[in-house]
């Protein structure tokens, strides 16, 4: 930009031509002065490469509209410390020259930049300065016909055109997941509960007030766990989503304690007559402990295999 | 004479030259936003971001957008909760401008004030701090937009009662092409 407006110097009368070269040494001398401060220094010179002392170098914040002045030295040289880092107009003033005025120069604690250049003036050097007629935003978008749109950036339409009804269907579907996550939290109290009292219900000396509370408990459950299966399962499908992630082995769990959470129950029942009988549990009734506890671990792990990163 | 005059037309081509129009193409382009959430660290990641940038009389406007469903966090269910919190199905771009000096491609650095449209509302960011490295006629921009959802009116998902911190930042990675 600079060597633009330097070369737009040129157009100029060449009688009137005179030659300012303005040494910005951005980098050397934009210099941490705290977190966040910087420094900015110069050197001004005319064509003939002489210094141009007493020129007023004014550095205006763009952000802010902080206003800091200095003049050049005899050497031709100005600084600048203890600036807050951000974008600055800077302009210079001498007699006898053009005003040059340079839109923005960024000014940071860290970063640094030379710009060494020379131009002929012949008209003032004015540079299209920030647009300043967008409110409090120094260079926010313009409305300028010649910026860029959507349509020139190739997108089909299918991609970005909105579509309510697939928003709708989105709007449902977390709906209907979000009762789904909170059954699952709900039903893990007395399906904890049921597994604690499996084991004053199953032993050589139990009462029957231990089974019939563990009865109980495991029909809270299953009943919890189904509502909470129906939310999952009547959730929309999203069309043209691949199922990737953990959620996977999320619905794989579902296999392992779907059936599982339905054989537990009738083995259940079938192990509670034998005992109410004065049986000892036998048979396939036998195996309720078994399934119920695999039944729990994979509901356990599907709850958990969506709630904490692995 | 003629030579005065030989000279007038070769510095008014210089001064055409000095403030002709230029576009810049996004030619690559990584976006990622971060969810943090006691239980997860969550980042969604999208290539599929596409830009242009028109200058003129030293002028730039730049304009970059991107499907809010190419966003990928690695877990299908995730995006489609996204999706759906940020009503990416009926405001299905990110669209983010700005206006910047033609100069600023010479800077190491940049600070850009922008405006993103993202789920049916508009948010502005001023002085967004990002670092330009130029190498072989491109530029390669690297920055992070301090996003929040409460710029975009959106309700903190949460998951097991807990809700994800109001901080979303955004990174940038973008080569740029000049045409």
């Amino acid at each position: 930009m600079l060597k633009k407006i330097f070369r737009y110097r040129r157009s100029g009368v060449p009688g009137l031509v005179f030659l300012v070269c303005l040494s910005i040494a951005f980098a050397p001398s934009l210099t941490a002065q705290t977190a966040g401060m910087g420094a900015l220094t110069g050197r001004v010179i005319d064509a003939s490469g002489n210094a141009v002392a007493n020129t007023t170098v004014t550095a205006t914040s763009v952000d802010n509209g902080q206003v800091r002045s200095a003049t050049t030295a005899t050497d031709g040289s100005y600084s600048f410390d203890g600036l807050s880092g951000g974008n600055y107009r800077l302009k210079f003033e001498a007699s006898g020259f053009k005003t040059l005025e340079i839109p923005s120069a960024i000014v940071n604690g860290t970063e640094t930049a030379v710009l060494d250049e020379k131009l002929d003036a012949g008209e003032p050097i004015t540079a299209k300065p920030t647009p300043v007629s967008q409110g409090n935003l120094p260079n926010a978008p313009s409305s300028s016909t010649k910026a860029p749109s959507l349509q020139d950036l190739g997108f089909p339409a299918e991609q970005s055109q909105g579509n309510a009804r697939e928003q709708a269907l989105l709007d449902r579907r977390t709906h209907m997941l979000k009762i789904h996550q909170r059954m699952g939290l709900i039903t893990t109290i007395p399906l904890i509960a049921t597994v604690a009292t499996s084991l004053s219900a199953g032993g050589k000396n139990t009462s029957t007030a231990s089974r019939d509370l563990h009865t109980a408990l495991g029909g809270v459950t299953g009943d919890l766990y189904f509502i909470t299966a129906y939310y999952a399962i009547r959730a929309p499908r999203v069309p043209g989503t691949e199922t990737r992630g953990p959620i996977r082995f999320h619905k794989a769990m579902a296999w392992i304690h779907g059936p599982g959470m339905i054989m537990t129950p009738i083995l259940g029942i079938m192990a509670f007559d034998e005992k109410s009988k004065g049986e000892k549990v036998h048979g396939i009734a036998s195996a309720h402990g078994p399934v119920a506890i695999v039944t729990a671990g994979a509901f356990g792990a599907a709850l958990l295999s969506v709630s904490v990163k692995f | 004479m003629k030579k005065n005059v030989l000279m007038a037309f070769a510095l008014l081509a210089l001064h055409t030259l000095a403030i002709a129009d230029s576009q810049w193409v996004l030619e690559q382009c990584t976006l990622a936003y971060h969810v943090s959430h006691p239980l997860h660290q969550t980042d969604g990641v999208s290539h599929a971001a596409r830009g242009k940038g028109a200058c003129h009389a030293g002028e730039c406007d730049f304009l970059i957008a991107v499907p809010v469903k190419s966003f990928d966090s690695g877990d299908s269910n995730r995006d489609l909760h996204m999706l759906q919190v940020t009503r990416g199905a009926e405001f299905p771009m990110v669209v983010v401008r700005t206006h910047l000096p033609e100069s600023a491609a010479t800077s190491a650095t940049i600070n850009a004030d922008l405006e993103i449209q993202f789920a049916g509302q508009t948010a502005q960011y001023k002085q967004i701090a990002f670092k330009l490295v130029t190498q072989s006629g491109e530029t390669h921009i690297t920055g992070t937009i301090p996003a929040t959802l409460s710029d975009f009116k959106i309700d903190p998902p949460s998951l097991l009662t807990m809700r994800v911190k109001n901080e979303i930042p955004v990174r940038v990675d973008m080569t740029w092409h000049p045409q």
